[in-house]
């Protein structure tokens, strides 16, 4: 799946999941894919102007937290009581800089607060009541957790509860998460990962998204990824950092790097999931094990592809 | 028998005990521990204090040890570890954690088993008396890994866990700490981003600086690795913050296949580089030595300008500890002999 370098270059993804063909309406797939367009231009063009991998991925992140459609920000599952429950994390590679949130009830885009972390506080990762303390102290305008609530993800939360899986009934599966990774024309990468988690999900269970070095990891002049899919079993892997490390380490391409940690390790462990990927020289990488798993990408060279299945 | 004979066998007995000694423990059973990196220096300590220090080492890793020397587990040798010093106030956590901006105790902990691997973790919890123990029950008896805030005391109180009131954990002299530490200045959420190391401004009266944590790592009979961490975090610290303690990868760390780590430090560093699963990644697919690999993780970290240590221990026994801090709170246990614990620079372990 990967092609040849490009200068500038990013990759989206929108949640990776059971997403058996013939399930999603003609109409929801279209309005998924416009979604995912809309990120991966949006994401696309900072780049072209000359902006940084940093503020690329924290756009297309914004983008896909923005539309309900995808389990991140307005949109997001729900936890057990009803509630968005929302994590958040961003690296830049270029610094080794990182900024991330958890269980945060009231901030429109986790991914501007993660941000904030990372640039205005001493810290990498706030969670809960304090993050979003901090948010106010950073002129943050918190919104309703209603904000989050759409109908869909409150009948997919019933029929959860009901005891019916809810990868039957409505995509994007329960894995959902939203992320990008970016390549600069500098050569700086960065990667961006937003979630509200697991329908269902026990208040205060934290996934891998905001775990730098699970769902989250840039580093200069290796790699930058970003998870999706069971965080559990991407945590306990310590997913992304594995990946790189496999890069840096052993000098594995990024896409045998991959490859190796969704259909090797993690099957050992028992998860599935997805990652997207981009390489020191622009190479784009999305792999998955699950059914399939919403992403895009886009480079200088001239690649332009949105995909499902 | 002819004498030159006797000579030769006795000879062929002597070489036959060296080399059982040598090989002496085929399956090695180990317990390494920390209670802190930080400014520990000599000047700063008494006798007394000293003394309580290495006491209190002593008795986490008696507790420890003991588990492995009658057949248990590793992760039931760092949880017993770890128990004891979070139940011990003069380390940063359990009872005696430090205090955040608000003037409670706010905990982190996470275990990790090398046998599967399976980890459980929580983060800012205010009401359970051993978050190590809540830590484990979140590994053991739910779908996740990490559980954070009131969710994880929800999750406490489902397992029949007694949670305790906040004043529990508050000790006279983490008081005093934190009132010097809010009279040097408030934690500021606008301060400089963290790329440029934080100023040791959390020195504390009790000789212990800002990065006090407590953690262990263990290999048992069977060849099982794990590894343990707890702490209170910083002194003064914003509500919510949490650091490279609970988080797996960061601060513990534990496989089968490479090794167990436990850190302590400035927790920020220690997260965006992943210090824990570094260390076993290096190990694990440059070849490295155990000792090698903590070396070069630890240099990393000096680059970068972050402060701490580290403990780690491979499948083989090998034992790796270092910081490059003043001091970092130490202690080692062994099957083939070897008992020592540390604070200072320069000293065993």
């Amino acid at each position: 799946m990967s092609q040849a370098a490009a200068v500038h270059a990013i990759a989206i993804h929108g949640g990776a999941g059971a997403v058996p063909r013939g399930l999603l309406s003609p109409a929801r797939e279209r309005a998924l894919r416009a979604g995912l367009e809309v990120a991966l231009d949006g994401g696309y063009a900072v780049l072209d102007h000359g902006g940084s991998a940093l503020d690329a991925v924290a756009t297309a992140v914004r983008l896909l937290e923005d539309d309900p459609c995808f389990n991140a920000g307005h949109g997001a599952a729900l936890t057990r009581d009803g509630a968005a429950e929302l994590d958040a994390a961003i690296m830049d590679g270029r610094q080794m800089r990182a900024g991330a949130v958890a269980a945060v009830r009231h901030i429109k885009n986790p991914i501007e607060l993660a941000r904030r972390v990372m640039e205005k506080s001493r810290h990498v990762l706030l969670v809960g009541a304090g993050a979003e303390e901090f948010a106010l102290e950073e002129q943050f305008v918190l919104v309703p957790n209603s904000y989050f609530r759409t109908a869909e993800r409150l009948e997919q939360l019933e029929a959860e509860q009901r005891g019916q899986r809810v990868s039957d009934l409505v995509p994007p599966a329960p894995q959902g998460t939203v992320g990008a990774v970016a390549r600069d024309a500098l050569g700086n990468l960065a990667a961006a990962t937003s979630t509200g988690g697991m329908t269902n999900k026990r208040p205060g269970r934290v996934g891998d998204s905001p775990i730098v070095g699970a769902g989250t990891y840039a580093k200069n002049g290796v790699c930058a990824i970003s998870a999706t899919g069971h965080g559990e079993y991407f945590i306990r892997a310590v997913a992304a950092h594995h990946v790189c490390a496999a890069v840096e380490y052993r000098g594995l391409t990024l896409q045998q790097a991959m490859h190796e940690l969704l259909h090797v390790i993690l099957p050992a462990l028992g998860g599935d999931g997805g990652l997207i990927g981009v390489d020191r020289d622009g190479r784009l990488v999305m792999d998955f094990s699950s059914e399939g798993m919403f992403r895009g990408a886009r480079d200088a060279a001239g690649r332009r592809e949105i995909a499902i299945y | 028998m002819s004498r030159p004979r006797v000579l030769v066998i006795l000879a062929v007995m002597a070489v036959t005990l060296l080399a059982r000694a040598a090989a002496a423990d085929p399956r090695p059973i180990v317990l390494v521990i920390h209670g802190g990196a930080g400014v520990i220096e000599r000047a700063r300590m008494t006798a007394p204090k000293e003394a309580a220090f290495r006491a209190g080492l002593e008795a986490a890793l008696a507790a420890g040890y003991a588990v492995l020397e009658q057949g248990g587990s590793s992760l039931d040798a760092v949880t017993a570890a770890v128990r004891t010093m979070e139940d011990d106030p003069q380390f940063n956590a359990g009872r005696g954690a430090v205090l955040n901006h608000e003037g409670d105790a706010e905990l982190d902990a996470a275990i990790m088993d090398g046998n599967g691997p399976h980890a459980g973790a929580v983060a800012s919890v205010r009401h359970v008396k051993n978050p190590i123990e809540l830590a484990r029950l979140v590994m053991e008896k739910s779908p996740h890994v990490l559980l954070v805030g009131d969710g994880a005391e929800e999750f406490a109180l489902g397992q029949g866990v007694v949670l305790v009131p906040r004043s529990y954990f508050r000790t006279a002299a983490r008081e005093r700490e934190l009132e010097e530490a809010r009279a040097a200045g408030p934690e500021r959420a606008t301060s400089p981003p963290a790329t440029s190391p934080p100023a040791t401004r959390h020195v504390t009266g009790t000789g212990q600086g800002s990065m006090g944590t407590v953690g262990a790592v263990a290999l048992d009979r069977a060849g099982n690795l794990a590894a343990a961490t707890s702490t209170g975090g910083l002194t003064n610290k914003m509500h919510g913050r949490v650091g490279d303690s609970p988080l797996i990868g960061a601060g513990t760390f534990a496989d089968n296949e490479s090794c167990a780590v436990s850190g302590t430090g400035q927790g920020e560093y220690f997260i965006r580089e992943v210090v824990a699963h570094d260390v076993c990644a290096r190990l694990r697919y440059r070849h490295l030595t155990l000792a090698a690999a903590v070396d070069e993780v630890i240099r990393k970290l000096q680059r970068s300008g972050g402060e701490g240590g580290v403990i780690a221990l491979d499948r083989a026994g090998n034992v790796a500890l270092d910081f490059n801090s003043a001091g970092m709170y130490r202690g080692v246990r062994d099957s083939r002999g070897r008992h020592e614990v540390g604070m200072y620079r320069g000293e065993k372990p």
